[in-house]
């Protein structure tokens, strides 16, 4: 059936789990355009129905293209991103915007845009992609790629507190380090796919540990060091611990080797402890982190405000619009908008806000993680494996750093957070898990498999 | 097989999403109370722009800090610029300091000091209503020592021996607080004005200045040998009229005798030794007490440690007093037998606050009981005048007594310390520094001047520390440091302020 004429197929979960979400997020945007007018009006609910109408309009399209992925995905992605943008419609509107293409669009506006283009991206991969031999066989083109994309960034780009991630192209500023995390996906599960047997069959044992086989492992090991050196060149932490992550994940994925993983981890940390010694900004980050009052106005002024702002929503939320956002003409938090976002949400919907948003994250990687057991192929499942790694480690890389489990690191929340190279990186990685799932068909009742 | 390590990835992920659940419960729910309530917290600083702040009393009901609303922010007014570093101030752009800051939540009435009604008030969602205080600190007091210091930059603390209340803290240079309070836009440029000020007025130096004692410092190890034991008041020591011109060999060091004006050395006791104030004889006391010895009383008498005056939680914090060089705020070892021996007549490594002079003073004058200082007598009720209310809603006092020395060891350190500005010898060494010529004339008073040298070409600093009435049957009512930086001898600069301190409170105080 793979590949075949596609028939229509009725995604009826989907279509349920959709409904109520969608329903809620203009309801959302009411409850905030009251209480920050003050008056009882509805106010202006475009932004709104757009969003609506792109994910009925994502629905529409997977049924009509006949798709037999997975139908929790789409809901999930849906609440989450709803959630997003009615936090992001309630900040400050000139926080981040454009005005390319004769529009002047505020912040959420130019989220909403960049949702578009991420739902047009992710259809395009989930329905378009039947063979995913472009992405397996050409996986050190893949490679280059990635590698041209970081070059750029160190010769292109600039920076945006202290770190060079951004390269202007015109009208829109993008973040190579956003799609570098799905090239690097791609080839690591290409590469793994390929040398998994020989990886597990071939390990040298001394003692308990098994070391991996040095012939087939150092190309791999040789291409993730060079990426890392210039992560961590551009003074990306985030990033790069987020890299480390999904690597040392689907390294564990491939070959089932703790050992592996144990190793990976203590080259983190001796990695992290030389960084610590040899860099004076991931010093400070550590030193704020271990303890932020201790110049709450200064260095430890946001993750300090951060904090406060996560007590003062407490169990019940301050209540949508009714958080403290600015101070006297001034944002409380500065990042509110993006590496701060879910302290906004916490704030104002309060512990009963933000378990939910957890909860779609984790609707997200625990479907992302049966796409994966349930592929076809190693390829598929190490993609699939891959991409939701990416997605939960974000999450909780972020949501950690808010609220001092971890330092903070500048990671996006995945579609919540502003910022549209992410919210399209998010999206891709969507389509590739729609994809793998179409192909393993998955699909629950799906008619006609 | 790929799927089952998928599955065990799944329980690894699980975990960690259970462990940032917890994280997000701790902070919104566990810490929520503790966090909505600390003072750099922006939303309690929003909250307090708008409310009005309590009046501040002196011991006499006379107004030294109001405040209103102005265009809907609270503006604080203060009448009197040598209360500054008592009160601190309390501006929209700067955050609060001093009384201001440690009694911020009653002052704004944000916290009720009955907790009850405190409770109460949280249930029922009520206005908060400010709540004004009453200070020990008489103005007059203050106001006279602040004069008496003129222009020199220097500090007076006057404490009461019976129960602890500071009676007077001046530091100078101070500045007045209200342009800092007032629009917090025009803010800036008086506080650049002051953080720019080479004199750096903004230092509460009574309680934040550290100052090498010099003789004052005898005080203490005379009192301390002499609880401890190791000397009575008829000790001397042999070779000490010798080492006097000699120099007194300790370690390897030459400990060399200051100028004696004029006094033939003899073989002095502790009070002619007090008189003159014979580094030599001191030297030799402290060796006799031993480090152990010396620093164990050090810590009795507050020093290695941070003080406050009032409670720990409302207290006005005070630099810890070091004596051995140790910066972490331990009584570290000495470094050496010089050390000790220097420090026992109060140079070498030792660097004290005036508060914890005056303390020493005060703990002599008590017959050997510290008593913990205090400077806010009551809150009561806001006035809505300039004339204090009768509803007194808390009182404080002092947090209670040591005794740090017995009272024998006391009352022989404050004969000494009377001889010191009264005696044959004294007289004589003091010479202007005599405060019974500054109109204690029918009272004795007791004291010890100090010449803090610092090296070089740099003037001596000068203190006096000393107590009044303080013949043997009186109840002492004051007790006072002094300090004026680079002030020179302690005879010439700190002395006669001090004595006209002392003076002056006896003459407030007469009634008594």
């Amino acid at each position: 059936m793979i590949g075949s004429r596609s028939r229509i197929a009725w995604r009826g979960a989907e279509f349920r789990l959709l409904l109520p979400i969608l329903l809620l997020v203009p309801f959302g945007f009411l409850i905030t355009n009251v209480a920050l007018s003050g008056a009882p009006e509805v106010g202006d609910l475009t932004l709104a129905v757009g969003y609506v109408a792109l994910f009925a309009g994502a629905h529409l399209l997977l049924v009509a293209f006949g798709h037999r992925g997975d139908q929790l995905i789409l809901p999930a992605v849906g609440a989450m991103g709803g959630i997003g943008m009615i936090m992001l419609n309630r900040l400050p509107q000139d926080l981040a915007g454009t005005s390319a293409f004769g529009l002047e669009l505020g912040m959420a506006g130019t989220q909403l845009l960049w949702f578009g283009v991420g739902i047009l991206a992710m259809l395009a991969i989930a329905v378009g992609l039947r063979d995913d031999g472009i992405l397996r066989h050409y996986k050190y083109s893949w490679a280059a790629v990635g590698i041209a994309l970081l070059a750029a960034t160190l010769v292109f780009g600039y920076e945006v507190n202290g770190a060079r991630l951004w390269i202007d192209l015109g009208p829109v500023s993008v973040q190579p380090g956003e799609l570098l995390k799905i090239v690097l996906v791609i080839f690591i599960a290409g590469y793994l796919a390929e040398t998994r047997t020989l990886l597990t069959s071939a390990s040298v044992r001394i003692g308990f540990l098994s070391i991996p086989p040095l012939p087939y492992f150092l190309p791999m090991l040789a291409l993730f060091g060079v990426v890392m050196l210039i992560v961590v060149r551009l003074n990306d932490l985030g990033t790069a611990l987020l890299f480390f992550g999904i690597f040392l994940t689907m390294l564990f994925v491939a070959t089932g080797r703790r050992s592996h993983v144990l190793i990976g981890l203590v080259l983190f940390v001796a990695g992290s402890f030389v960084a610590y010694r040899l860099f004076g900004h991931v010093q400070s980050r550590v030193d704020i982190w271990l303890d932020p009052f201790a110049d709450p106005l200064g260095a430890g002024f946001q993750p300090v405000r951060a904090l406060y702002a996560l007590g003062r929503g407490g169990i019940f939320g301050e209540g949508l619009g009714q958080g403290l956002v600015t101070l006297g003409g001034n944002l409380t938090i500065p990042y509110v908008h993006t590496d701060f976002i879910f302290t906004a949400v916490a704030e104002e919907l309060g512990l009963l806000g933000a378990f939910p948003l957890l909860g779609f994250a984790m609707v997200l990687v625990f479907r992302g993680l049966r796409i994966a057991a349930l592929a076809r192929d190693d390829f598929g499942a190490l993609l699939a494996v891959g991409v939701t790694t990416s997605l939960g480690l974000q999450t909780l890389i972020i949501i950690g750093g808010n609220t001092k489990l971890i330092p903070l690191t500048g990671i996006t929340l995945p579609f919540v957070s502003y910022g549209g190279s992410s919210v399209l990186a998010s999206f891709i990685m969507i389509g590739l898990l729609l994809a793998v799932s179409h192909r393993s068909g998955t699909a629950d009742r799906a008619p006609g498999s | 097989m790929i799927a089952t390590n998928v599955r065990r990835l799944g329980v690894y992920l699980m975990l960690a999403f259970a462990i940032v659940s917890g994280s997000i419960t701790w902070w919104q729910v566990v810490e929520a109370q503790n966090l909505s309530t600390r003072s750099d917290n922006p939303e309690v600083i929003a909250a307090r722009r708008s409310l009005l702040r309590g009046t501040i009393f002196d011991a006499e009901g006379q107004v030294l800090a109001t405040s209103a609303l102005i265009d809907g922010l609270s503006r604080r007014t203060y009448t009197d610029p040598a209360m500054t570093h008592v009160i601190g101030y309390s501006s929209l752009r700067f955050g609060s300091t001093g009384l201001e800051r440690t009694f911020e939540d009653i002052l704004v009435g944000q916290t009720d000091p009955n907790p009850i009604r405190d409770l109460v008030s949280d249930v029922l969602a009520r206005q908060p209503e400010p709540r004004d205080l009453t200070l020990t600190i008489d103005r007059r007091l203050q106001d006279f020592a602040a004069e008496q210091l003129g222009s020199d930059a220097g500090a007076v603390v006057a404490l009461d021996p019976r129960t602890g209340a500071v009676l007077a803290m001046v530091s100078t240079p101070t500045f007045d607080a209200t342009p800092i309070s007032g629009d917090p836009d025009g803010a800036q440029e008086p506080m650049d004005a002051l953080r720019n000020n080479p004199a750096e007025p903004l230092l509460a130096r009574a309680r934040q200045g550290l100052y090498v004692p010099g003789s004052i410092m005898k005080v203490f190890t005379a009192a301390a040998a002499l609880d401890a034991g190791v000397i009575d008041p008829d000790t001397t020591f042999p070779d000490q009229p010798r080492e006097e011109s000699e120099g007194f060999v300790v370690d390897g060091f030459t400990i060399r005798e200051h100028d004696l004006g004029g006094i033939e050395p003899d073989l002095w006791p502790l009070s002619e030794a007090l008189q003159v104030s014979s580094n030599v004889f001191f030297a030799h006391v402290g060796l006799e007490l031993g480090a152990e010895g010396f620093l164990d009383y050090a810590r009795r008498f507050g020093f290695c440690d941070s003080i406050r005056i009032g409670s720990p939680e409302r207290g006005l914090q005070v630099a810890p007093s070091l004596v051995s060089g140790s910066l972490d705020g331990d009584c570290g070892p000495f470094g050496g037998e010089v050390d000790l021996a220097s420090a026992s007549f109060g140079q070498g490594q030792v660097v004290v606050t005036p508060v914890q002079m005056a303390l020493l003073a005060a703990a002599i004058a008590g017959d050997g009981v510290m008593l913990e200082p205090y400077v806010v007598r009551d809150v009561r009720a806001h006035a809505q005048g300039d004339v204090p209310t009768d509803e007194v809603l808390d009182t404080f006092g002092s947090g209670g007594g040591t005794r740090v020395v017995s009272a024998e060891a006391a009352a022989q350190t404050r004969a000494a310390m009377v001889d010191a500005v009264n005696g044959e010898l004294g007289r004589r060494y003091a010479g202007q520094g005599d405060v019974t010529l500054y109109g204690i004339s029918n009272e004795r008073s007791a004291g010890k001047t100090g010449t803090a040298e610092l090296g070089g070409e740099q003037a001596p600093h000068s203190w006096f520390i000393g107590f009044a009435p303080a013949q043997a049957d009186a109840t002492s009512r004051i007790a006072v440091a002094v300090l004026v930086e680079s002030g020179g001898s302690g005879s010439d600069g700190a002395a006669p302020i001090a004595g006209r301190v002392m003076a002056e409170w006896l003459r407030l105080s007469g009634g008594e």
